[in-house]
């Protein structure tokens, strides 16, 4: 490793933008299960 | 002590009355070996080089193959109930397999040895080094590949659970035994091999005893 | 069962607000590294999801030991939910290492001990996911995954050490890991961040699990009414 790296503000970016996108992906999937559940559930003991 | 051996001799016996079964499957480690060497071409120097890469690989594939194939007979007729039924131990009846397979899979490393040392020109005089790898490396495929297969091979999806499930968790033993063979066919300058042997060793020490104390609890009802 | 999700979404939203403070803390205010430059600061997302990552599935692998001694659906509730998110977090985590290597070190992999383990973890714990999409009995599921979690996890620090000592072998570079004081606050507030945002999930997923296999167990309904669309009160909850 010799010197300093310049820039790479895009990887930078990408790292961050990738993060935020699987976790809130994968947040997203967790809420629109858990709703969907929970309407199921809901619909089986009323109806 | 009765009940091990007498289910060793119950799969040992099994494996020689399918032991067409058992030509065939070391049938697809050469070929898998013919294959790899095709894949890298007939640079004669590249192929020696990772020999003991492709013959670990082949013999990894091939023993998704035993292993599934360990089991169906249980799967037949509701036999693994009956087993359960019999005043042994659940303990027994693991390792009385798990030996089976060790010995199954190490005859088929053995087997895919010439193999190996045709095609990709890697012969060696250190026979009893190859040796020790490949009963340490087949142990160490063989006791969580037993533990699985007795898992998969009551699901849906059982051919491709059980390498799925099997291949991430015995990395270390590719890793060490490629290694290991590695510097027996190639030489071994500064004196590597132990510490690879090693390695293998307390994999399976590691992994004989929690599939023994795990295995009760995979095929209760 | 809990049927509240309140407290779950409260700690997702917290975990969110702390990741925006910290990141912004780290990407904004804190000064470039000496020798990285900026590329540093992917460290102040990385080093926090390693931490939650290895967190998660070791709550995972409690969870199945847990399940195993108590036979307690609860605690395959929250195996599934802790896996999946460890899962979750293990890809992320190759997936921020391989954008750091590729500056770096000028390939988009270098086989470093950690990131190698993490992504043969991934493959693990997503194989363990796969086994129960496909084991139709809750019993057998949960006693199968539990039985595959422990094996896995007690795998993983061989496969650390084997790899890293295979790796040794060919490669004399070292991965500065280690971030000197100045930018400890924005790895910090981070690493609560995911620590919070992970830990509502798995209460959230944990949820989904239980009514899941509610559903699953129910008894079937005894008549069907087509037109009016309300089923008969079948007697007895699940």
């Amino acid at each position: 490793m010799s010197g300093v790296i310049e820039g790479g503000w895009e990887f930078v970016i990408a790292a961050y933008t990738v993060s935020a996108l699987l976790l809130g992906g994968y947040a997203t999937s967790v809420f629109l299960r858990f709703k969907k559940e929970k309407a199921r559930a809901t619909n089986e003991v009323s109806g | 002590m009765n009940a091990l051996f007498a289910a060793f001799r119950k799969d040992l016996l099994l494996q020689w009355r399918g032991r067409t079964q058992m030509v065939a499957i070391f049938a697809f480690g050469a070929a898998a070996l013919l294959l790899f060497s095709f894949a890298i071409g007939p640079d004669s120097s590249a192929l020696r080089e990772h020999a003991a890469g492709f013959l670990w690989l082949g013999l990894l594939l091939a023993s998704t193959l035993s292993l599934a194939e360990s089991f169906e007979c249980e799967m037949e007729e509701q036999a693994l109930e009956g087993l359960l039924l019999l005043p042994a131990s659940t303990r027994a009846l693991y390792y009385g397999k798990a030996i089976a397979n060790w010995a199954q899979l190490a005859l088929l490393g053995m087997a895919l040895v010439p193999v190996m040392v045709v095609l990709y020109d890697a012969g060696t005089l250190r026979l009893l080094s190859l040796l020790a790898v490949i009963l340490l490396g087949t142990a160490g495929l063989s006791a969580p590949g037993t533990l699985y297969a007795a898992m998969t091979s009551q699901t849906r999806a059982r051919q491709t659970l059980l390498p799925l499930l099997l291949f991430p968790l015995v990395v270390p033993v590719l890793l060490a035994a490629v290694k290991a063979t590695s510097l027996v066919i190639l030489g071994d300058p500064m004196e590597q091999y132990r510490p690879w042997i090693t390695l293998l060793g307390a994999f399976a020490v590691i992994h004989w005893s929690i599939g023994g104390l795990l295995f009760g609890r995979v095929v209760e009802d | 069962m809990r049927a509240s999700s309140a407290r779950p979404i409260a700690f997702v939203a917290f975990g969110v607000a702390l990741l925006l403070a910290g990141s912004w803390w780290g990407l904004a205010k804190a000064p470039g590294e000496v020798f990285m430059g900026d590329v540093q600061r992917i460290m102040y997302v990385h080093v926090p999801t390693a931490w939650n990552a290895m967190l998660a599935l070791t709550f995972a692998f409690v969870c199945a030991l847990c399940f195993l001694f108590t036979n307690a659906w609860k605690w395959d509730n929250r195996l599934e939910a802790g896996m999946e998110m460890g899962v979750v977090l293990s890809l992320l985590l190759c997936m921020q290492g391989s954008i750091w290597a590729k500056p770096t070190w000028g390939v988009w992999w270098d086989w470093d001990p950690r990131l190698t383990t993490t992504a043969v973890m991934v493959f693990a714990f997503g194989g363990i996911l796969a086994l129960r999409a496909f084991v139709d009995d809750p019993v057998k599921r949960a006693v199968w995954s539990s039985v595959a979690c422990i094996v896995a996890f007690v795998d993983v620090p061989i496969v650390y050490f084997s790899v890293k000592w295979w790796n040794s072998l060919h490669q004399a570079q070292s991965t500065p890991q280690t971030v000197s004081s100045a930018f400890h606050w924005p790895l910090r507030i981070n690493a609560f961040g995911i620590l919070f945002l992970w830990i509502g999930l798995v209460g959230l997923r944990a949820r989904v699990a239980a009514l899941r296999r509610r559903g699953e167990m129910a008894p079937p309904l005894t008549q069907k009414r087509p037109a009016t669309g309300r089923a008969p009160i079948t007697g007895g909850a699940v």
